[in-house]
């Protein structure tokens, strides 16, 4: 049953009806009570009043002249147990042993005797003691009559106070139906009654936290959009620079350009991805044990390749023995991309230092190059996703910096840009809570 | 023809730096906007080729800062910003047509052209004036109605002199519309290229005008 509107409807109903009873068996006790008292002396005045007369009185007079409705019956015995007079001779009571009061149980139903002994004779009356219930019943009944009358009202009634009070919860859903997916502006709370407005201000929140997630997923979209646009652009015009080449040499150079152009939009897109699924609104906070002096190791020897080709240096002195609860792909990701801007941005030739130490109780990576460096005015920006430092030669996708400002993010480290100690070049540092050794 | 090409991206800026010089345009490709400032002061240019997002200095502001002491150099935006009202804000400011990235370069070229022509008030494509045909799309010129066969120099130095045609062009002149920055010119190549050129058209097609320079003659 999840019908409020049935479910108070049984709820009302069932306790009217049980009030309604219980009035009616208090009412029947009660005055079944008095009854009793009040018929008990009846019979005890027509008893009374019957030891004056004797027998052939009764006899002749016939029937007493009593209340046809009260049904009682006398009998008047002898001493030798002998009937002398039956009022009713359809109704035969046992003679009762004692005088007094008595319930007995005859063939003709229960009946209520009193037995008035008088001088040799027992006078016996007697009443049904069906006609005391009958009587108790019809009062208990005049109270539950109505209630059962005013039943199938009280249940129209609850039908529609509930009908109403569910008219603004039934414009709510029309609301919300008739919404359209992007519509995420907060319900009105206009005439909600105090009841649901809980309900209302909840899902107002969560159409709230919803907007600025779709906002912020918009947005990242956009951006990606524009940005996958340049490398491709490049692409097209590199492909359509190999149709029109007119001599073999002219081709060759016009092909390893366009591979450089894939390789570059490649990378974009692969860090696009890197970036989406960083975000905090989708990642669950990484809890890994993450031996980050494999990992510099790692990434090192990936790019140890990139480096050969353009002549870089690349110098690791990782400590071993820095470990940090993460997430290991995603400090990959960090570490990688440290490297790699400081390869490609660090001029041909030169050379990258990659430093990781344990200070107390931080791990501290850093990351120096002896390129042109990023101006201390610029620093900040080139976080940002897709900024690029002017200085920059190199073509970037602009996301490296962006990406390892959120790893750090989602490990509680920090970052910062500084000159490199020894004049020229950058010196990027890092740090993360370390964990201790394990036992 | 020589073009202005404003870009900050390497592997595009490069593209279009070839792409275009197949086309027998004379390129000068600078990478943001203080050095397109510079260019623009140095060197008359036909038509300006302009990315937005370049560092040191917003592609609109350039136009705006170009627009603002009147030069009416054609300016075709491409660009990787491709909003409505980017476009609007873009052709506002006073760019003459808008591209989004990215884009064929066979549009790109034939805007170019468009471009051109406009900027020389004709309507229709190829250049015609006395007895010379110039078709800009094929690079295929006519004297007299009979084809003649250009080197790449040979046309760039008739297509200037019948971008107003008439007009007298001196060899300075006639050298910044040929040469980009990084082209050695020897100290009389403008004149072998002349020489070759009305050799290869005829008499009395292009005149020396003694002290000033050069024009093509409006000849039957």
């Amino acid at each position: 049953m999840n019908s409020l509107r049935a479910r108070l409807l049984i709820a009302l109903l069932g306790t009217l009806l049980a009030v309604g009873a219980f009035a009616s068996l208090a009412t029947y006790l009660s005055a079944r009570a008095e009854i009793d008292d009040l018929l008990d002396e009846e019979l005890r005045q027509v008893a009374l009043s019957l030891r004056d007369y004797s027998t052939i009185d009764l006899t002749m007079l016939g029937p007493p002249q009593l209340d046809p409705g009260h049904r009682v019956v006398i009998q008047v015995w002898d001493w030798r147990g002998s009937a002398l007079y039956m009022s009713n001779a359809a109704v035969r009571l046992p003679l009762a042993r004692d005088a007094g009061f008595e319930d007995v149980r005859t063939g003709s139903g229960d009946w209520r005797i009193f037995v008035l002994p008088a001088g040799g004779q027992t006078i016996q009356v007697g009443q049904p003691l069906e006609l005391r219930r009958e009587l108790a019943a019809e009062v208990a009944l005049r109270i539950l009559v109505p209630v059962l009358a005013v039943l199938p009202l009280l249940a129209l009634a609850i039908w529609w106070i509930v009908g109403r009070a569910m008219v603004p919860v039934n414009r709510l859903a029309k609301v919300l139906k008739a919404r359209s997916p992007t519509a995420l502006d907060a319900l009105p709370a206009h005439g909600v009654p105090d009841e649901i407005r809980p309900l209302l201000e909840a899902l107002n929140g969560l159409l709230a936290r919803l907007a600025e997630a779709f906002d912020a997923q918009r947005r990242f979209a956009q951006d990606a959009a524009h940005e996958l646009r340049t490398p491709l652009a490049a692409v097209t015009l590199q492909t359509q620079l190999v149709e029109m080449a007119s001599s073999d040499a002219e081709r060759s150079e016009a092909i390893s350009a366009l591979k450089q152009g894939v390789t570059r939009t490649a990378r974009v897109a692969s860090q696009l991805l890197a970036l989406a699924r960083l975000d905090p609104e989708s990642v669950s906070t990484p809890d890994a044990r993450v031996d980050l002096s494999a990992t510099v190791q790692q990434a090192a020897a990936e790019l140890q390749p990139l480096a050969r080709a353009r002549g870089v240096a690349l110098q690791v002195n990782a400590a071993a023995g820095a470990h940090v609860a993460g997430s290991a792909d995603a400090l990959h990701a960090l570490v990688t991309n440290l490297l790699d801007n400081a390869i490609r941005h660090g001029g041909d030739g030169g050379r990258v230092e990659v430093k990781l130490g344990l200070q107390t109780g931080q791990a501290l990576l850093t990351v120096t190059d002896h390129g042109p460096g990023i101006a201390a005015n610029e620093r900040e920006r080139v976080f940002g996703r897709f900024a690029r430092g002017s200085a920059a030669t190199e073509v970037g996708t602009g996301l490296g910096l962006a990406i390892a400002r959120q790893v750090l993010r989602l490990h509680k480290g920090a970052i910062e840009l500084d000159d490199a100690p020894h004049g020229r070049g950058l010196c990027v540092r890092v740090k993360l809570p370390a964990q201790a050794e394990q036992p | 023809m020589r073009l202005l090409l404003v870009e900050d991206d390497a592997m595009i800026g490069s593209s279009l730096v070839k792409g275009l010089g197949r086309e027998n345009y004379t390129v000068d490709w600078v990478r943001d906007g203080p050095q397109a400032e510079a260019a623009l002061d140095l060197a008359p240019y036909r038509a300006v080729l302009l990315d937005l997002g370049l560092p040191r200095g917003d592609g609109l502001t350039l136009l705006g800062r170009m627009r603002a002491r009147h030069d009416p150099t054609p300016v075709l935006i491409i660009t990787a910003r491709d909003g409505l009202s980017d476009r609007v804000k873009g052709l506002d400011a006073g760019a003459d047509d808008y591209l989004v990235k990215p884009f064929d370069f066979e549009e790109l070229s034939a805007r170019l052209r468009a471009l051109l022509r406009r900027a020389s008030g004709r309507a229709e494509p190829v250049i015609r004036y006395g007895a010379l045909t110039l078709n800009p799309l094929t690079r295929e010129v006519s004297c007299r109605g009979a084809q003649v066969a250009l080197a790449p120099k040979e046309y760039k130095l008739l297509a200037a002199l019948l971008d107003k045609p008439g007009a007298v062009l001196s060899r300075a002149q006639l050298e910044d519309r040929l040469y980009g920055w990084d082209e050695p010119i020897g100290s009389n190549a403008v004149e072998v290229h002349l020489h070759h050129l009305r050799a290869k058209l005829g008499e009395g097609i292009v005149c020396n005008i003694r002290g000033q320079g050069y024009k093509v003659a409006d000849v039957e």
